[in-house]
């Protein structure tokens, strides 16, 4: 590669990281949290389309969520950056309980672990989870 | 013989306007910027300009063979033919139509393109999550009829290249509606928005890189309805991830497995069907989420506008 090129890209890389570090110094991003039921409904129906949850459980600073719907599927949401990302748990995931927080490990492992602090709920949906069918593909 | 790159003279321009929106952002919508996400952006940008400057030559090589065979001639001083320009353009972005349209619709290709709609934000940094795998693709292949028309591989290099700048400033949030005229034809921010929507009523619509008369031609287009919902941007299945790497090459990995643990009949059509298509009907492609919805929807009431829409606050949808 030609000097003015890697020139190029090293102006180039200085530039994205200036960039970056300007939006984080300028406070962009939000502090978007799950504040109710019906918030946590609408992020459900945005992650998978039309699910409709039964039993919710809210995450108590609003990072994430649990939910389940009639067909008895599982779906964790949680915060990623300024918004929420959500997976179907279709098979019993990996999941330690200690005390009130519930953390999740989801089948797509970039995707990561989630910790929800559920208060008293915690040990109903560690038991939920623990019903789940065994995946024998993974 | 021209020797200018476009995209090149436009890299300054593309980070000052980024760094106006973030002002904008800033002022009026601080959660349209991510700062992890905008650096992913800004990544992608800069590793596929690498990667085309260590795969592209394979293209090039192509597009010249191709020109040997060339059906006219449009002499040796080619670039002196100014009605060449104009509508080498437009059939340059035809040809981007058809090849954007089959990113969407044929997994093989939506493996390298996804990763342009990986970003759940729509903003200027967007833009820049260009492909680092699109030589692995058939992409190539919708280009050669203008080669072997007789238009050289350089004058289309230029008309692509402007074509990519104008197509920067149309991933934001800051702008609105334009002039009915202005949209009747061309693409902009608003229809741009629906192309990269999650929400299933928009989903694979919207194909157009600079006339969005394509769509209307080919029964793709949807106006967007900011009275009606929010948009959401991204994928389907979000990442749930900032990681650079993951996020370039996810779906390469998803066909690779899924083409390994699928019986031998159906391994083919997880390259080559629509992404979301399975053998046993675990996952939805975009026709079947659409058709779901419509469906949900003929048995609700008239939906309200929704309050707080970011597209629609301070002016009246046109």
């Amino acid at each position: 590669m030609p000097t003015q090129s890697l020139i190029q890209l090293g102006v180039s890389l200085v530039a994205i990281l200036a960039l970056a570090w300007l939006a984080k110094k300028m406070g962009l991003g939000g502090d978007r949290r799950i504040r109710s039921e019906d918030e946590a409904r609408k992020l459900a129906d945005e992650s998978v389309n039309g699910f409709e949850p039964v039993d919710i459980a809210i995450d108590r600073a609003g990072y994430g969520a649990l939910l389940r719907d009639a067909q008895g599927r599982i779906l964790v949401l949680r915060r990623h950056g300024a918004l929420f990302a959500g997976r179907l748990i279709t098979h019993r995931p990996r999941a330690r309980l200690d005390q009130s927080l519930l953390t999740i490990e989801a089948e797509d492992r970039p995707f990561g672990a989630v910790t929800l602090d559920l208060g008293a709920e915690a040990q109903v949906w560690a038991a939920s989870l623990r019903r789940m069918e065994v995946n024998n593909h993974a | 013989m021209p020797d200018f790159s476009p995209t090149e003279f436009a890299v300054p321009a593309f980070v000052l306007l980024i760094l106006i929106e973030m002002i904008w952002a800033r002022k009026k919508r601080p959660d349209a910027y991510e700062p992890r996400d905008t650096l992913t952006s800004l990544a992608f940008g800069l590793g596929s300009t690498v990667a085309g400057t260590l795969l592209g030559g394979f293209a090039v090589w192509v597009f010249f063979q191709a020109y040997d065979y060339r059906i006219f001639d449009f002499g040796e001083q080619w670039w002196t033919l100014w009605w060449a320009w104009p509508l080498a353009f437009v059939l340059d972005d035809l040809k981007y139509y058809w090849v954007h349209r089959a990113g969407h619709r044929i997994r093989w290709m939506w493996a390298a393109h996804v990763n342009h709609h990986s970003s759940q934000h729509y903003n200027l940094s967007t833009a820049l999550r260009q492909t680092w795998t699109g030589t692995f693709t058939f992409g190539l292949l919708f280009a050669l009829p203008l080669v072997l028309l007789g238009f050289h591989p350089i004058l289309l290099a230029i008309v692509g290249g402007f074509n990519l700048i104008y197509q920067f400033w149309i991933h934001t949030e800051a702008i609105g509606k334009l002039p009915r005229w202005f949209e009747a034809v061309m693409n902009t921010p608003s229809h741009h928005r629906v192309h990269h929507a999650t929400n299933p009523r928009y989903l694979d619509r919207n194909y157009a890189g600079v006339f969005i008369v394509w769509d209307k031609m080919f029964g793709t287009f949807e106006e967007e309805r900011p009275e009606e919902e929010n948009i959401r941007y991204g994928i389907v299945k979000q990442l749930g991830s900032f990681n650079l790497l993951w996020a370039v090459f996810h779906e390469w990995i998803g066909i690779a497995q899924d083409m390994w643990r699928a019986p031998w009949r159906h391994k083919m059509s997880y390259l080559l069907r629509e992404p979301g298509w399975t053998h046993d009907g675990s996952r939805e492609t975009s026709d079947m989420i659409r058709n779901s919805w419509l469906k949900r929807q003929a048995a609700t009431i008239e939906p309200e506008e929704p309050a707080n829409n970011p597209i629609t606050n301070g002016r009246k949808a046109t």
